[in-house]
């Protein structure tokens, strides 16, 4: 295990990019630094011999993904994604503390794993090589298919969560079951209302 | 082995971002560091352990987090639109 100029350099943008995504007060910001941690891990995974799997990597998560974020964080203004709110964090001793200890439990818990002495060459990660594998009965073949319908589940849930007036209009019934009524209740009223109700 | 180490640290900076951050947008943000991390420590698994299985899983982690990612955004988008409001502190709802 030599540790090289190029690792610590990766090492400390990895690092400070994920502080970036968990520290900036901007929630664009903090998606533009979540994009620079996905790039910088797609860069070791091309140094890991996992060249398709960086591909993917930036493909999806660097671009469709995030991108998402930023269209959702932009769709529902600025008031609610630059986030005053988000100033005072909850619990932030608590949370360090534990995000501290989780860090020396996995870390400890990693480097106890004993690497083979003689690992097979992954051969760069091709697809050549990992299609094969992919669509093997007897391996991931089953696996990529519950993938799949997952994947149209999903969106089809994206879709009914995100267009309830257009399922009442197709279907005649409400997806939603309170969405006639109260169009958006304040959260205050709501409160007080519940309260009312308990005693 | 660094690698592992880094997928650590990783890890739990996204923890400590999904403990600390008030607004869900802010905390899913963390999840999917955290995801990051996981598929980080695998390719690394594989790169030390010389299997390819271990990058096809982290595909399976990619297409799931697409998902998931598709639907906790409608959920906070729907949210927004009834709630006015994305912050987790005021969707206390379920607590009773």
């Amino acid at each position: 295990m030599s540790v090289g100029l190029w690792e610590i350099l990766a090492l400390l943008l990895l690092i400070g990019s994920g502080l970036a995504v968990v520290r900036l007060q901007n929630a664009v910001h903090a998606a533009l630094a979540l994009i620079a941690n996905f790039l910088v891990v797609a860069g070791v995974y091309v140094a890991l011999e996992a060249r398709f799997v960086a591909m993917i990597q930036i493909i999806v998560y660097a671009g469709a993904i995030v991108v998402l974020f930023l269209f959702v964080i932009m769709l529902l203004s600025a008031a609610s994604a630059n986030v005053g709110q988000d100033l005072m964090p909850r619990l932030p001793w608590v949370a360090g503390l534990g995000a501290i200890g989780l860090a020396g439990l996995l870390t400890f818990a990693v480097t106890r794993f004993q690497p083979p002495a003689n690992a097979p060459a992954l051969g760069g990660g091709l697809p050549q090589a990992l299609g094969p594998l992919l669509y093997d009965p007897e391996k991931w073949l089953y696996a990529l298919l519950v993938v799949g319908f997952l994947l149209l589940v999903a969106t089809v849930a994206a879709v009914v969560l995100i267009e309830p007036e257009r399922i009442i209009a197709a279907t005649g019934h409400p997806a939603h079951p309170r969405q006639d009524k109260m169009p958006t209740p304040p959260i205050a009223e709501q409160k007080d209302e519940k309260a009312v109700v308990k005693r | 082995m660094i690698w592992l180490v880094a997928s650590a640290l990783l890890f739990s900076i996204g923890a400590y971002g999904a403990l600390t951050r008030r607004t869900a947008i802010l905390v899913f943000l963390s999840i999917e560091l955290m995801l990051n991390a996981a598929a980080l420590s695998l390719i690394s698994f594989s790169k030390l352990s010389g299997s390819l299985d271990a990058q096809v899983v982290v595909l399976f982690i990619i297409a799931i987090a697409a998902a998931e990612v598709a639907v906790g955004l409608g959920l906070i988008v729907a949210i927004f639109r009834r709630r006015e409001t994305t912050s987790v502190d005021a969707l206390r709802q379920l607590r009773g």
